[in-house]
């Protein structure tokens, strides 16, 4: 019986993916309703809220690409908090203060290490702009970023709206190919029948657009998420989605908004990203679970089956490799699979080529190897995940730290000038 | 954007503490750890086991895996069913062998039959000839002194008539009596019927001296008669020839048949349908060849590769082709069967065991 139940699970997650990915290329093309209808000339006043941790002169890059916006200076201005960091983050960020004087510029710093999501709640205590808008310090931006976001406030019921996240190294190897292909396909693909019915399971933190009487209703959840009296810091994207979801209002992704993220080039980088994204999946999967009646009455159907079933797919997908281990482990290295990874790889290769000239791969191929990965994620990411809910470890970034720094609640220093 | 002073940092009213929640926690956070460790330590020994096991598959040249032959799978049914159909070919050929040799005996019988009678009717045509010869002539002769002689009778009939209307003449003049005239019409009938009698007798005279002297349809008769003997000799002849070839035909076939049979005698499928006490096979790849030889030690092992103990004996190894499923990495592998002799039953249903020696030396 049990048995059966995985494989009806697995092929239900099979079905919704196949069901997601085909109705989004049907909607994409036809159907209007589909896309929100944005209005430019809706402009409320933005913040721009950066946290920073470790990241070095890449957060002065970041400052210098939002200084570059087309969206009124007079109606947004950047919060850059530094998250206690052991490098010359801080100094970047009070360079980028005085040399980009075009817009309004604020710095601050935490008074000891809070991590991500703590760390944008005290940013927000130094805005009182209309709209926020969460970025991540090692992205540049589009300079229609901002504008494209807040053009998308104007249907009243929109809560959140991210941002298309690119890839800034596509080609330093087969690891950052992988990646391109990955991101690109889950913003013009996967997300749109979820844009469809404005409920986006996850809007990346990248750049994520909120409300600001929403983010500050959210805020005291941010601040108290636990596990079992452990503080919750990572996964805060996927958090903020969730609760504008359970509070009535929609999620979209633009994908005319636009930045780019430097993505893992190694392995090790790769993994730990991955297993922190991975203890969010099961962690929010819970949630839900735990709060089940209160979505299916609250969500549309479609949402709560991508939050159910998703995360539970990936959570199967740990049994579905044992289980071919243990059968017949020489079929992974078939040719089946990998023929149909490299296909995927050329046509997206080439829609990448033809609309996003930016992250163009030079050798679509090497796509072959998530076949690999999947592997490795599936078998051993879930795994550990599992096992360490308990673990307040970033993962990346998170060299030379002290960790006698870390407090609960950091707090915000009045640092900002 | 327009300058504004940002509003005092709000503080998150905190939680008046409770004393069992933190405990609750506390505990749930070590079981979940202790678990969570003892899950990973699994995992790891788990990832590093099935590593080894797959490395020790790869490696290994001495493993073999029992195959236990039921009568009832498909390739023993179907061997079962080849068997079956072999013999009863092979006894439908004996049968039809003996009816062609029966019917070969017959027909050599027939021909000599045959062959006997022709040279009589050959010497009877022969006789026939000579006598006809001989008699021919003699008719002929005698056929014309029968000419003259009825030429004679013909003259003398001319005068009946007369001596007809005399009979009538003496009847009307009372001179005879109806009775005398009655006598002697009756003697002229039969002259005149003597004389008819003498006519035909000359025809049948003459066609007698034609049969004599001439090749007539009684002859031709006899020749066709004597063109079918000849005919259906040379017919019996194809005949037995044609049962001579099909009965070495069929020899060839049931050597064959028996042959193959000798061969299906020698296989595990026989082996496992021809019943009796259990007989235990395993399966070994091309790459363990070298391992296999009759009298090997047999060795079977805890979790596959450890802690082994001998459990018997190669007796036999046969020499028809197989394939079979990999134990472990499950891909379509050659080899061979062998049957071994075990003296713990059990052991056939190991996943694996091991030939000549050890694997890991314990």
């Amino acid at each position: 019986m049990a048995p059966v139940l995985v494989w009806l699970i697995l092929f239900l997650c099979l079905m919704i993916s196949l069901v997601k990915y085909t109705l989004a290329l049907i909607l994409k093309w036809s159907v209007p309703a589909a896309t929100v209808k944005k209005d430019y000339s809706f402009q409320p006043t933005v913040s721009v809220l950066m946290p920073c941790f470790n990241e070095g002169k890449t957060v002065y890059e970041t400052i210098e690409s939002i200084s570059k916006s087309n969206y009124p200076n007079d109606r947004f201005e950047v919060i850059a908090q530094d998250d206690c960091s052991v490098d010359d983050s801080y100094d970047w960020m009070l360079k980028a203060q005085r040399d980009f004087s075009n817009i309004q510029v604020r710095v601050g710093r935490n008074t000891a290490n809070s991590g991500k999501a703590r760390t944008v709640c005290n940013a927000l205590q130094h805005s009182v702009a209309e709209l926020m808008i969460s970025i991540d310090s090692d992205c540049i931006f589009h300079p229609d970023a901002i504008r494209e976001l807040a053009a998308c406030f104007s249907e009243p019921k929109i809560g959140s709206v991210g941002g298309r996240v690119g890839v800034r190294n596509p080609n330093d190897n087969a690891i950052t190919a992988i990646q391109t292909f990955i991101y690109y396909a889950a913003f013009q693909l996967y997300k749109v029948p979820e844009n469809w019915t404005r409920s986006v399971g996850c809007i990346s933190g990248c750049l994520f657009a909120i409300r600001r009487e929403l983010l500050l209703e959210i805020e005291p959840k941010i601040r108290s998420r636990h596990w079992f009296g452990i503080p919750v810091n990572q996964g805060e994207d996927r958090f903020l989605t969730h609760q504008t979801l359970l509070r009535g209002y929609g999620t979209y992704i633009n994908n005319d908004a636009l930045c780019w993220t430097t993505v893992p080039s190694t392995l090790p980088e790769l993994f730990k990203q991955q297993l922190r994204w991975k203890r969010s999946i099961i962690r929010d999967l819970f949630y839900t679970l735990r709060t089940l009646p209160q979505h299916v009455w609250t969500l549309h159907p479609n949402t709560v089956l991508t939050l159910v079933l998703t995360p539970l797919g990936a959570l199967l997908g740990l049994l579905v490799v044992l289980t071919m281990l243990s059968g017949n482990p020489m079929e992974l290295a078939g040719p089946g699979p990998l023929i149909g990874y490299l296909a995927i790889a050329a046509i997206l290769g080439w829609v990448i080529r033809k609309y996003s000239v930016r992250e163009t791969v030079n050798n679509p191929l090497a796509f072959g190897a998530y076949l690999a990965w999947s592997v490795v994620s599936s078998l051993f990411l879930t795994t550990l995940a599992l096992c360490t809910l308990d673990s307040r470890d970033w993962g990346t970034r998170t060299k030379e730290q002290n960790r006698e720094q870390e407090a609960t609640h950091g707090d915000a220093s009045a640092a900002s000038r | 954007m327009a300058t504004q002073a940002p509003p005092a940092v709000k503080k998150v009213p905190e939680e008046k503490p409770s004393v069992i929640q933190p405990m609750i926690y506390k505990s749930v956070v070590t079981v979940y750890r202790i678990f969570a460790i003892f899950t990973l330590y699994l995992v790891l020994i788990g990832v590093l086991a099935y590593g080894f096991v797959m490395g020790f598959y790869a490696l290994s040249t001495s493993w073999a895996a029992p195959v236990i032959l039921s009568p009832a799978d498909d390739k023993s049914l179907d061997f079962t069913e080849k068997l079956v159909t072999s013999r009863q070919t092979l006894e439908d050929l004996n049968v039809d062998k003996k009816k062609l040799e029966d019917g070969i005996g017959e027909m050599n019988k027939h021909r000599a039959a045959l062959e006997a009678l022709e040279p009589e009717l050959r010497r009877a045509i022969t006789r026939e000839e000579q006598h006809n010869q001989a008699t021919g002539p003699q008719l002929l002769n005698l056929d014309k002194q029968k000419q003259a002689d009825i030429l004679k009778t013909q003259a003398v009939m001319a005068q009946v008539k007369e001596v007809e209307a005399a009979i009538d003449k003496d009847l009307a003049a009372g001179l005879i009596t109806k009775g005398d005239a009655a006598t002697q019409r009756a003697a002229l009938n039969q002259v005149q019927s003597a004389y008819t009698d003498s006519k035909i007798g000359e025809i049948l005279l003459t066609d007698n001296i034609l049969e004599k002297t001439t090749v007539d349809t009684k002859s031709l008769d006899v020749l066709d008669k004597q063109a079918e003997l000849i005919s259906e000799i040379a017919q019996l002849d194809i005949a037995i020839s044609v049962a001579q070839k099909q009965i070495y035909e069929e020899t060839k076939q049931i050597d064959r048949l028996k042959a193959a049979l000798n061969t299906a005698k020698q296989t595990p499928y026989y082996l496992s349908v021809s019943g009796g006490s259990a007989v235990n096979f395993a399966f070994v790849p091309y790459d363990n060849q070298t391992s296999a030889s009759i009298g090997a030690a047999v060795y079977d092992c805890y979790l596959n590769m450890v802690l082994c103990r001998k459990v018997g004996t190669v007796k036999q190894i046969f020499a028809g082709e197989e394939h079979a499923i990999h134990p472990i990495f499950r891909t379509d592998i050659r080899g061979f069967l062998i049957q071994m002799q075990l003296d713990h039953a059990e052991s056939a249903k190991s996943k694996t065991v091991f030939l000549n020696r050890k694997p890991l030396f314990f």
